[in-house]
């Protein structure tokens, strides 16, 4: 295990923050969608809640007190259809990715290649959201950064 | 992001002010070693009360020129280290030829141009940031690319180029600094969006 750097369990705890939100959304977005979109939706909630189960081990074994989750989360628009599900799967990834991308530079050895490894696959999963909803571009030229 | 070039030496040109820091460290290093000779003779039984003197001796002659030796390397601009290379700076040409390799690629194809133009920019953006953090000039000349005429044999290019970039910057972040991880794994991640996005 590595010497935690200063600041490396709040970003992990900000990062669990965003991972439960994540899950939470992937909720309202799977009812909107069909066939293979919410197949992937089902993939992508269950690649985070793998995200949120490491980071509540983690958190525990290093004996800090986990953020508690939420009963519902504000969604930055309303969610009534194929599109809105789909704008709002991107936007949820882009979302993670920043906290994601805050814990990379709080972490060292294998927890960054951990934060990257979610950073990346959050990434990757906004292009895939982009090319279901038909809206270009596919990518944004730097991930996770703050607009 | 900026404090790792802090502590680099300033590069020292020919009209280069002399550079304090090598002294110094050449200073410490020479009375370390001095010491490190005093120790070792003083294990040996035989030796140790008779040499005292001598020791004492060499110890205080190389004291005193260790403490001239800032001033000669001060004076000296023809025996002084060039600053190390930034660990970064040949990332600031491969995302620049990454670039080239895309905008290539789009002009000989243009059916791929709409796919290929986002990832064009942002590799070059990529460039000015790296450029940036590293205080390396961006080169005024564009690097030259060659594209395959069958458009399908050009994207398999760009997606093996795109995963060795993906890796080199995972390998950039993990060794970097805090103040630069965050940019390197943002770029690591556009790179492999790119790839997503070539698929």
């Amino acid at each position: 295990m590595n010497t935690p750097t200063p600041g490396t369990n709040s970003a992990h705890a900000a990062a669990l923050t965003a991972e439960y939100a994540a899950i939470w959304a992937y909720g309202p977005i799977g009812v909107r969608l069909a066939g293979p979109a919410q197949e992937a939706a089902r993939d992508a909630e269950a690649a985070h809640r793998r995200r949120r189960d490491d980071l509540v081990l983690h958190l525990t074994d290093a004996g800090d007190s986990l953020p508690a989750d939420q009963a519902g989360y504000a969604l930055p628009f309303p969610v009534t259809d194929e599109p809105s599900a789909l704008r709002l799967a991107v936007e949820v990834e882009e979302r993670t990715a920043r906290f994601w991308q805050a814990a990379v530079a709080a972490t060292s050895g294998a927890e960054r290649e951990r934060a990257l490894a979610a950073l990346v696959d959050c990434a990757v999963r906004a292009t895939r959201w982009r090319r279901t909803a038909g809206t270009t571009p596919l990518t944004t030229p730097f991930p996770g950064r703050t607009a | 992001m900026v404090a790792q070039s802090v502590t680099r030496r300033p590069p020292v040109g020919w009209a280069g002010a002399p550079t304090p820091a090598p002294a110094g460290l050449t200073n410490i290093v020479l009375t370390w070693a001095v010491m490190g000779k005093v120790t070792q003779r003083d294990m040996l039984p035989d030796q140790t009360k008779g040499h005292s003197r001598r020791n004492v001796l060499r110890v205080g002659g190389l004291l005193t020129l260790s403490a001239a030796v800032p001033s000669l390397t001060g004076c000296d601009p023809f025996n002084r280290e060039p600053p190390p290379p930034d660990p970064l700076a040949p990332m600031v040409n491969e995302a620049l030829a990454l670039s080239a390799a895309y905008r290539d690629a789009a002009t000989t194809h243009p059916t791929l141009a709409g796919r290929l133009t986002p990832i064009t920019d942002a590799h070059a953006a990529h460039a000015a940031e790296l450029a940036r953090i590293t205080k390396v000039a961006l080169p005024s000349a564009t690097p030259t690319a060659s594209t395959p005429a069958d458009s399908d044999a050009t994207l398999t290019a760009l997606r093996e180029r795109e995963q060795a970039a993906g890796e080199s910057a995972t390998r950039a972040c993990l060794a970097a600094p805090a103040e630069r991880a965050a940019l390197l794994a943002s770029i690591a991640a556009a790179r492999a969006s790119h790839l997503e996005a070539l698929q």
